[in-house]
Parts: C-alpha cells; structure tokens; sequence
C-alpha cells in the first residue's frame, strides 16, 4: 500500500536534513508502530507524508499504491485515503466543527466521483460516531476544536478518521494527552476501524498504547532513519532499556 | 446666491456654512483623516461605462425595495414610514419642522474632523428625504438608490428622526453610476434604536462618500453595519454623539476587495459625553491585488463619561502583499474609570489552518472560503437581527466563492 524508499527530506527554510535516507513498506491490513527519542524526525516524517509545506524532498520515493505522493496535491492525498492525526490539532476560530466535518467529507466524496451525503445523513454518522468517542452535543457545534482540552482535541482526531474511512492512517502520538479512560476509548475506536484492506502507522512514545493496538511491526527512528525493525517485543525492550542500544 | 426654491431659514444657514466652508485640498495637507486617502476618488474620477449593461447594475439586492431614489426621484413603495418628505421640499418649505435639525450634525462633526465634503453637500443638497419614525417596524425598510449616468456630482442629503421607543432597521443598497456624496444626519430619541445596513457592491462603480452623524438620547442604540463587496471606492466618515446614560453602539464594517486597486476608506468618531455608554467598533477587510483599506476609528471620552466601555478592533486578511491596510486606532479618554480597548492586525492566511483543511480533503478554493468567511465572522456577529444576518452571511458565502475562484 506505501512504500517509502529511501527518503531523504530537509527544511525548506533552512539547510537541515531531518530524514536522512529512510525506507519502509507497509501492506494493506498491517499496523507499523514507530517509535524513537524525541526530535528524531517521527513528525517530520507523517507531515511529509500528508503533503504539509515547508520541507524539500532531497532524493528518494514514496508510493501509495502506484501514485506518486510527491505528484498529489494535499487534498488529493486526503482523497486517496490517506489520513494523518496530528500530534497538535489546530484551533480554526469561525469555522463550525459540523460544518468543517462535513465539508470534509463531501469533497472527498466529490474528488472520488461519489455523491454528496444529504445533511441528515450526515448527521445521523456524525452523532453515532461521537457517541461512540464520548464526544459531546455541544462539543460537535464548536468551532474547530476551539476550547477543546488537549485529550478532546485527539478524540476529535478519530471522530473525523471515522467519518472520513480513510485507508491508510498516521497516529502521531494520538495516545499523548489521554487520560486512561480516554486511551481505550480511542483503541477501541481504531480497533473497531481496523480491516484487512486498512494500514496503520502508530507513532507513539509509549508501549502501553500498542498492548491496545497491537502492531504486526516496531521500528525504531533515531536521527532520521529506521534503526531497527521488530515485533511487538521491541516496545516492550525499549520501555525498559530506553533508546540507549540504539543510538 | 440663493438656492432654487428655498426657504430663508434654509438660505441664511447656507450663507453661514458658505463662509466657514472648507477647501478639501487644504484640509489634505493637515488632517490625519484625509492624508492617506486617495483623493482620486473625488475628483477626475473617469471611469468607461460603455461595456457596462446598465439596467443590470441592481446592487446587493437582497430585499425588495420599499423607497427608491430614481436620480432626484423619490419613490415610496408601500407604507413604511410615517413620513417621507423629499429633502428639496423641505428646504423650500418656512415651517418645516427640519429648520430645528437640517445641518446642525453636519456642523458639529467638524469640530474635530474636517470634513469638506459633508459641507458641499449642505450647501448644495440635489435629492434626498426626511423619514420621521413615530412607530417601530417589525420589517426593515429597504432603502434603494438608483442614480443614472447624468448627474455628475450627486448630493445626496438625508435626515432621519426616530422617536422615543422606536425600533428601525434600514437597509440602504443600490448602485451608483457617478460620484455619490450622501449626507444623514440622524436622531434617536430615549430608547430608540436605529439599525442601519449600508450594503454597497460591485455596482457602485464610482465612488460613494458616505457621512452619517448621529445624536443619541439616554438608552437609545445605534448599529450600523457596511459591506463593501469589490465596491470600486467608498469613504465613509460616521460620528456618533452619546449624550446620555446607557446608550450602546456597534459601528461594524466588512471589506472584501480583489478587483485591481479598489478601495475602502472607514472614518469613524465615537463621542462618549455621558455615563455608562458602550461602544464597539469591528472592522474586518479581505485583501488582494492592490486593494486599500483604510480604517481610522476613534474613541473619544469627555471627563463625564465614566464608566465608558469602548472596544474597537480592525484586522486585515491580505491574500497577497500588495495589497495595503492602513489602521489608526485612537483614544483619547478624559474620564478615568473607563474600559477602552484595541486592537489591530494585518495577516496572510494561516498556513497551519489551511493544511488541515486541506489534509481533510477540503478542495483548496473551499478551504480558502472557509477561512476567509471565519475572518469576516466577528463583524457578521455585530448584526442583531438573526434573519438579516443569515441572508446577508448567506449572500456573501456566495460572493466568496466566486471571489476565491479567481
Ligand atoms: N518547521 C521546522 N522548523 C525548524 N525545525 C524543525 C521544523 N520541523 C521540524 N524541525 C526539527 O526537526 C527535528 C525533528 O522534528 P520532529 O517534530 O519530526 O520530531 P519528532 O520525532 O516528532 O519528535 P517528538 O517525539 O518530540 O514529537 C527536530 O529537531 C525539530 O526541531
Ligand atoms: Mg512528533
């Protein structure tokens, strides 16, 4: 499904290389967990991957299916199914959450040639969804996570996951901010997401998350690269020992 | 000279004004209100009609019109006022009850501000009304002016008095197809509220200079909000006299600009004289291809003002750098228990907001539209009437997204 193949990305503003020759190959149905010290390029690498600006592609590939993601527009990506939630959702005063979730949904609908959901459709989604991620009524008619707690924010992250079915999705330190509750809360959405055609890429600081989702592959980022690759026991050493062995 | 038709009270106040009367290229070299404002939109103003079909220049016609001003022609349609008097008949008439209110506003405003062009157009009103409210009105009235390509300089002078307990809501719309200088000079009595929309477009292909200047009894409410949708040139001077306890206004403007060098000029003066008054001032313009905004907007607080509260913000979105916003926020406060606030900002679109829009799907046109209508929102929110609102938020979200597309 992606196949990034020996990325190298920089900061547009300045001379600094950040991913430095990274390769990965996710397959449809499987859960990839990255972890690694901070500042070692985990962000860097799903905001590249998502399409943000602001970065310099250097040399390297990465293929969703037989696109070229360096050849897709941002919201074409969105399109393609290919879903990022970021580690710090932003605030969008005067932009109604309904009205944003919805507008969402319905261009993707659009690029992909489907029909539009009717409002009352749509609505009917949203509010199971929200039930389901303990989202409140009055929550949903917000602006885009204005006000929201840093936890509230990241279950908004799922909420529009779920709404949106993308088919390939980027966990960027979801579980960072939520309180226990919370963090099975959103397992048990994502879990209840996951499908053989879908891919995770799981980012996370910590081995508790992935006891919830349980990732098929570990890979450990340091400086830029994929260091190490392992099962689900490599979180559980690195919990223990830290990131020493590998630097 | 006297003027055709006029009455003495009317010829001896044009005598009086005529020798305190003010050189606009004078007043440009001292004022702060006039240095930055591009005076082109005065004078040699040329502008091709010959492409232009005429009959389609309606103006943000949201309403049907209830009073419309053909040229000097005044037409009401339906009952909505009380009263409507043309202007040029009142001047000419000895007993109009308007001798005790035509022009002493229009004198007032200059105390502070020269203002020449308020005072050509006293000395030489060509059409206009007096509408007196001794009821309120659940509808608003729908104001339309249409001016046709002949007059070359068009005064218009208006006065407008609202009674004790009444409520209005005008909305003002049209085109105008030459220069357009309007003068309203207003009153509201205690408790009287005036909402006053000046909803100006495309089709106001020359510029309009607009003045309104408002006394406020006790209680009494002022709201007035512009629009300037790619309106070729507008300045607009307001001033605002509370002069008793408990008054509140709300002075709110939208300018949304992209059609090569437009240019929105806002001017406005708010005199706190008496206890307890509140008022706010939102300004939001949306910039592109060389457009100007000015907003100069001043707070003003007597030593018997206290407890004033005074808000004042005006914030810019320029989509491309060259486009300019000119801001000059100003207080000056001689009472010492008051709240006054401002605030100003010039900024692109958010990069950061923009990408997750974009990483949500939303095309890129769209998520442009969203932010700039999220921009403009707190200006929106100055309009009380929920219904007026939703129209006219409606109205520019379809605006904007042919705004965007080009
Ligand atoms: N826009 C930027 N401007 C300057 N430096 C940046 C920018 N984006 C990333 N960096 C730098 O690139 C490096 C990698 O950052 P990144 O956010 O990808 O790390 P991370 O692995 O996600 O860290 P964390 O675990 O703390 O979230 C850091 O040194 C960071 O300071
Ligand atoms: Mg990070």
């Amino acid at each position: 499904m992606l196949k990034i193949d020996n990325l190298k990305v920089s900061l547009e503003e300045e001379e600094k290389q950040i991913i430095k020759g990274l390769s990965l190959t996710i397959n449809s149905g499987e859960v990839h967990a990255i972890m690694g010290p901070n500042g070692s390029g985990k962000s860097t690498l799903s905001s590249v991957l998502a399409g943000k600006a602001g970065y310099t592609v250097d040399s390297g590939k990465v293929n969703f299916d037989e696109t070229d993601l360096f050849e897709t527009e941002v919201e074409e990506r969105a399109a393609l199914g290919i879903f990022m939630a970021f580690q710090y959702p932003i605030e969008i005063p005067g932009v109604g959450n309904m009205n944003f979730l919805r507008t969402a949904l319905n261009s993707q609908r659009k690029t992909r040639g489907q029909e539009e959901l009717n409002a009352a459709d749509f609505l009917k989604l949203v509010r199971e969804i929200a039930k389901d991620l303990e989202i409140s009524d009055e929550m949903m008619r917000r602006p885009v996570n204005v006000g929201a707690s840093g936890g509230e924010k990241k279950r908004n992250e799922i909420l529009q996951m779920c709404l949106l079915e993308p088919r390939f999705v980027i966990l960027d330190e979801t579980d960072s901010g939520l309180d226990v509750d919370a963090m099975k809360l959103v397992s048990k959405g994502v879990n209840k997401f996951s499908s053989s055609s879908r891919s995770f890429l799981v980012i996370t600081h910590y081995q508790r998350l992935l006891n919830y989702i349980v990732p098929d592959f570990v890979h450990i980022m340091v400086d830029g690269k994929i260091v190490k690759t392992g099962d689900k026991n490599l979180a559980l050493h690195v919990e223990e020992t830290g990131y020493k062995d590998f630097l | 000279m006297n003027h055709v038709n006029s009455s003495d009270w009317y010829n001896s106040l044009r005598k009086e004004f005529e020798e305190k009367s003010l050189s606009i290229e004078k007043v440009n070299r001292r004022s702060e209100y006039w240095r930055k404002s591009n005076l082109d939109i005065l004078e040699d103003f040329v502008q091709d009609t010959s492409q232009l079909d005429l009959l389609d220049l309606n103006g943000t016609c949201l309403y049907e019109p209830d009073l419309i001003i053909n040229g000097d022609i005044l037409e009401l349609v339906g009952q909505k006022s009380d009263q409507v008097v043309s202007i040029i008949d009142v001047i000419a008439d000895e007993e109009s009850f308007a001798k005790n209110y035509f022009g002493r506003l229009e004198e007032k405003s200059q105390k502070l501000i020269p203002r020449p062009l308020a005072r050509d157009n006293t000395l030489d009103p060509k059409v206009g009304y007096v509408l007196s409210f001794s009821d309120s009105s659940e509808k608003p009235l729908i104001i339309h002016n249409k001016t046709n390509t002949s007059a070359s300089n068009l005064f218009q002078r208006n006065l407008m008095i609202v009674d004790k307990d009444v409520e209005v809501t005008i909305i003002e719309t049209g085109n105008n197809l030459s220069v357009f200088n309007t003068v309203t000079e207003i009153y509201l009595g205690e408790n009287a509220k005036l909402n006053y929309l000046d909803l100006t477009g495309e089709n106001n292909i020359f510029p309009k200079i607009s003045h309104k200047f408002c006394d406020l009894a006790e209680k009494s409410s002022f709201n007035h909000f512009g629009l300037r949708l790619n309106t070729k040139a507008t300045r607009t001077e307001i001033e605002l006299h509370l002069n008793g306890q408990g008054i509140n206004t709300s002075v709110a403007n939208v300018s949304l600009l992209n059609k090569k060098s437009h240019y929105s000029d806002e001017n406005v003066l708010i005199n706190h004289n008496a206890y307890e008054c509140k008022s706010r001032q939102v300004f939001k313009s949306v910039l592109e291809n060389d457009c100007t905004s000015i907003v100069r907007g001043k707070i003003y607080v007597a030593s018997e003002a206290q407890k004033t509260d005074g808000y004042q913000s005006s914030r810019s979105l320029l989509l491309n750098e060259s486009s300019k916003f000119l801001c000059k926020p100003e207080l000056e406060i001689y009472a010492d228990d008051v709240i006054c606030s401002h605030g100003s900002t010039s900024s692109s679109l958010d990069r950061d907001s923009l990408f997750y829009l974009l990483s949500r799907g939303v095309h890129k046109n769209k998520a442009k539209e969203m932010l700039i209508t999220a921009f403009i929102s707190e200006a929106l929110d100055e309009i009380e009437d929920e219904s007026i609102k939703s129209a006219l938020s409606n109205y520019i979200d379809i605006w904007i997204s042919s705004f965007s597309d080009e």
